[in-house]
């Protein structure tokens, strides 16, 4: 998946504004949202926080979780644990890219945020490039996902799912009686069998 | 001049929605269900059934808001956060349905094998009527050009058989929406592999023939 679309889908979460104007109730499709009056916060979505910010009609308000005493005790935590921790937004990491990046006034201390959330990012993901190297290594056929979110998924989208695609014809070429007993014959033996085509090294 | 946009959802909705079940659903879960129907299919290596209902009902409401937008003056800020808004949807929608017709469009031989399967059975089907047609048109015309460009080197039977299926073994990611007992591993082999179970929430990687039904009924969804 395109990381676009990861963003698209973390721009539906709430965020807390304070508007600079005055506004009835915006009826918005997925539901209403406001009324608002300047300097009182109000909670929108937060494609719609950055449009309103982008006219400067608003400050953002950061997450609670965005803070940097709160950030490091996360990056302690997650140094600390051997399995993925329990991340304070499903969407941690485009809320952070998107507020950071158009609302960093916003934000006290935005620079050692921005410092701390990577650092979480890379903890997480040699995490992740070792459970994969431990699950390829091992030819899991299966393995939980717990904690993970879905950029850091997707970030592992598509080698790993590809790479246990593979593992997974290996062993179906190895067990089923009657074919060449190793997976990497199978693209041999298929043109073999259907010598006036040789591209088919397709799933048959 | 109005500037309060009002919609009544639930008559809009009930209607839609399957008569049958007389569900009924909130935009913003309609919404929800959608962007579910866009992931599940983007990473099910498999067409699956359509969600025409949905569709259609998002479709109402976006018409219903584009026709309330023409009397906005164009300066008001509203009227740029509705327009974002619809535009959000109309993204949603059109990339869900272009997902679709890629996968008939790359595996139409066995879709539409598979579909006229569950017409001899009458059970429910996964094309809409719209896609099916398109599946046959495209069927139709790949047959007559690889008539066409290939009489001379291929004999018809040979490329009949050799039509892109999709991989039902491929790896996907899924969150779970409910406790399910008893899943299946997919190992390779046809006997029976071992159980896992999921509880709600929980997120794991496996091969998608061992969770396909348990995407389509919606107890999982893919990530």
């Amino acid at each position: 998946m395109d990381p676009d679309e990861v963003e698209f889908l973390g721009e539906k979460q709430y965020v807390t504004i304070i508007p600079t104007f005055n506004s009835g109730v915006i009826h918005l499709i997925s539901g209403d949202v406001g009324p608002f009056r300047a300097s009182l916060p109000v909670r929108t979505p937060l494609w719609m926080a950055i449009n309103l910010k982008q006219q400067q009609k608003c400050k953002i308000q950061q997450p609670d979780w965005m803070d940097v005493e709160r950030l490091e005790s996360i990056r302690e935590d997650e140094k600390l644990s051997r399995t993925f921790t329990k991340m304070p937004n499903e969407h941690y990491m485009v809320i952070a890219k998107l507020l950071l990046g158009c609302a960093s006034d916003d934000i006290p201390r935005a620079d050692e945020i921005r410092t701390i959330i990577k650092d979480i990012w890379d903890i997480r993901m040699s995490k992740i490039r070792s459970s994969v190297d431990a699950l390829v290594k091992n030819a899991g056929s299966y393995a939980a996902v717990d904690n993970l979110t879905v950029m850091e998924i997707n970030s592992i989208r598509p080698i790993l799912p590809h790479a246990l695609d593979q593992l997974h014809r290996i062993k179906a070429s190895r067990k089923r009686p009657g074919t060449q007993s190793l997976g990497t014959t199978t693209f041999v033996s298929s043109s073999n069998n259907r010598s006036s085509f040789p591209s088919t090294s397709f799933i048959s | 001049m109005n500037i309060d946009i009002d919609i009544n959802f639930s008559d809009n909705l009930e209607a839609s929605v399957d008569e049958d079940d007389e569900i009924q659903l909130t935009p913003a879960e309609a919404i929800a269900l959608m962007e579910e129907a866009w992931i599940n299919e983007k990473f099910a290596p498999e067409i699956l059934p359509h969600k025409l209902e949905l569709v259609e009902c998002l479709l109402g409401q976006i018409s219903y808001m584009e026709d309330n937008l023409r009397s906005l003056n164009s300066t008001d800020f509203k009227k740029i956060i509705h327009q974002l808004e619809v535009d959000r949807l109309r993204f949603l929608i059109s990339s869900y349905l272009r997902t679709r017709l890629e996968k008939i469009e790359t595996y139409v031989m066995p879709i539409l094998d598979e579909e006229n399967e569950r017409i001899q059975q009458g059970v429910e089907l996964y094309l809409t009527k719209q896609e099916l047609k398109f599946a046959k048109d495209f069927a139709e015309d790949l047959q007559h050009h690889f008539d066409n460009i290939t009489t001379t080197r291929l004999p018809r039977e040979e490329w009949n058989q050799e039509c892109v299926k999709p991989n039902i073994h491929s790896f996907v990611f899924l969150k779970s929406k409910e406790e399910v007992e008893g899943i299946v591993i997919d190992d390779g082999n046809d006997e029976d592999g071992d159980l896992v179970d999921l509880n709600r929430g929980s997120q794991m990687i496996i091969s998608y023939k061992s969770v396909a039904n348990l995407v389509k009924n919606g107890d999982v969804h893919l990530i």
